[in-house]
């Protein structure tokens, strides 16, 4: 099979940047301090494995930044995707909840934090609660508009059809909004991950914004970049997976 | 005999989507009767309310004014016995053409001994055996609106009300699917309910036609078309076919704007 062409100069890039970052650190041209070279990072990644960060296994750090955010996204989709189908097929019910969705929507949920601190601490609980916020306006309000976009025609096909009203909305609005309900699933799980490292950023005992934010306060800048590119890695993976799973329960619309 | 359906003096207006627009109304004083087995087409100009009648007798609106009757009885709400097909093709596009077309019996609780076989047949006389677990994104316009067809033949209606079936279909294909809708028709020979604005579409399927006027829709007139059954694609290059054609055209005319 021949490479894709875009494929290759794709490569391309990601070996241009490897090879010239290599080539700054190793000539000398940047300070050690400001850029560690990539052999400098991969021996502090070993180092890291071994011994872990702040009494600390780098795994752990894992582990707590990732159960985190699967506790709060899970929560506010568990209870953000049935409410916002029922906001999108209940009238008076989307006319009482709107505003406050309106309203919560264009604020960036990083923006809480410290309020969420002073609430509740800085310990599990204001993190996981900022997540689950987060989550619940995306899912409820893409949801609720998948609901609301669902072609009249389809329904009164099944109206036709002799099927009752619980059925429609379970075998034909569900389906023919969860392509807008997926779309807020996407939306939802990157923005956790953006916000469970922000948390940590400011207040958090361990987890992989806290790695990055306490090596930085003591001048380890190559755990800051290791931290960074671990962060970047697996809101990769997150995409990857959430893109996928959209794939495979989409796979009729033939895309 | 009863008719199968009869509209007795039947209006709709529509409330005003605006305030301080005054109500549309878009059917007014409608009288017609369809008997049992019977192909009729309702003709008329665009806006003239034949979408707003197919949806009244499917249930899905209240007449403002008159009486709708389906064999002797007022109507209450949209059902199978009455089913519909959209000129879109409204097809469940997460489902199989098998699994739209036993949509309807499988919810309803009917035991599939009974539908599948029906399923089977509709499905091969329409030609879309080999289809069956394909999904309506893998079909041309043709094949969704026969899915379409078999989705409303399949539960046995008294009455198939169609919605200009064909309407999006280019020329080849809409002439094929006429065809075919006369070939499937005599299996089962349903009263059917036709709403188009396509003439030749109304002479070629039709045993009667009524003549809608522009908005407020009203019966124009009434006419029983002479051509008899097998009808064959052959007829609409006749002379006579052409008369008639010409004359329906005349009096659509007059009611454009």
């Amino acid at each position: 099979m021949r490479p894709n062409p875009s494929t290759v100069l794709s490569w391309g890039t990601i070996a241009a940047l490897l090879l010239l970052w290599y080539g700054v650190t190793t000539l000398g041209l940047v300070q050690p301090t400001v850029l560690p070279s990539p052999v400098d990072l991969l021996r502090e990644f070993q180092a890291l494995v071994r011994q872990g960060y702040a009494q600390k296994p780098l795994a752990e750090h894992l582990v707590s930044s990732l159960a985190r955010t699967f506790i709060g996204l899970g929560l506010g989709l568990l209870v953000g995707i049935p409410l916002g189908l029922a906001m999108g097929a209940h009238r008076p019910l989307f006319a009482v909840l709107s505003p406050i969705f309106a309203f919560m929507r264009p604020i960036p949920p990083i923006a809480f934090i410290p309020l969420m601190i002073l609430y509740f601490g800085i310990g599990e609980f204001s993190k996981v609660f900022l997540i689950f916020m987060a989550a619940l306006w995306y899912v409820v309000l893409n949801a609720s508009a998948g609901v609301r976009s669902v072609p009249q025609d389809l329904v009164r096909a099944a109206q036709n059809l002799g099927l009752t009203s619980a059925q429609i909305f379970r075998h034909v609005i569900f389906w023919a909004a969860l392509p807008h309900v997926l779309t807020g699933v996407k939306t939802a799980t990157a923005v956790s991950w953006a916000i469970v490292v922000a948390a940590e950023l400011i207040a958090a005992q361990a987890g992989l914004g806290f790695l990055v934010m306490d090596a930085a306060t003591f001048f380890r800048v190559p755990d800051v970049y290791i931290g960074i590119i671990i962060i970047g890695l697996i809101g990769l993976t997150l995409e990857v997976i959430t893109r996928a799973l959209e794939r495979s329960l989409l796979h009729w619309q033939g895309r | 005999m009863t008719a199968r359906i009869e509209l007795q003096g039947v209006g709709k207006v529509f409330p005003p989507l605006h305030r301080g627009q005054a109500p549309v109304t878009a059917l007014e004083d409608v009288n017609l009767a369809i008997a049992e087995r019977e192909i009729v087409a309702v003709l008329g100009p665009s806006g003239c309310g034949k979408t707003t009648l197919l949806n009244l007798i499917a249930g899905f609106d209240q007449p403002t004014s008159g009486s709708i009757r389906v064999d002797g009885r007022p109507l209450t709400r949209p059902g199978p016995d009455r089913s519909l097909v959209f000129q879109s093709p409204a097809l469940f596009s997460w489902l199989t053409v098998q699994e739209n077309v036993t949509f309807g019996p499988r919810f309803r609780g009917e035991p599939p001994a009974e539908y599948l076989p029906r399923a089977r047949d509709l499905i091969r006389a329409v030609g879309l055996d080999g289809w069956e677990h394909h999904y309506p994104y893998q079909l041309s316009g043709g094949m969704r609106q026969r899915v379409q067809l078999v989705r409303a033949l399949v539960n046995r209606p008294a009455v198939l009300l169609m919605d200009e079936p064909f309407g999006a279909l280019d020329a080849q294909t809409r002439a094929r699917m006429q065809e075919l809708l006369l070939q499937v028709w005599e299996l089962d020979r349903p009263t059917v309910l036709l709403v188009t604005h396509d003439v030749e579409e109304a002479i070629f399927l039709s045993h009667r036609l009524y003549v809608l006027t522009r908005a407020p829709g009203r019966v124009k007139f009434a006419l029983t078309v002479p051509f008899a059954a097998p009808r064959s694609l052959a007829l609409t290059g006749s002379a006579e076919f052409a008369a008639l054609k010409y004359s329906v055209l005349k009096s659509l005319w007059e009611e454009m704007p």
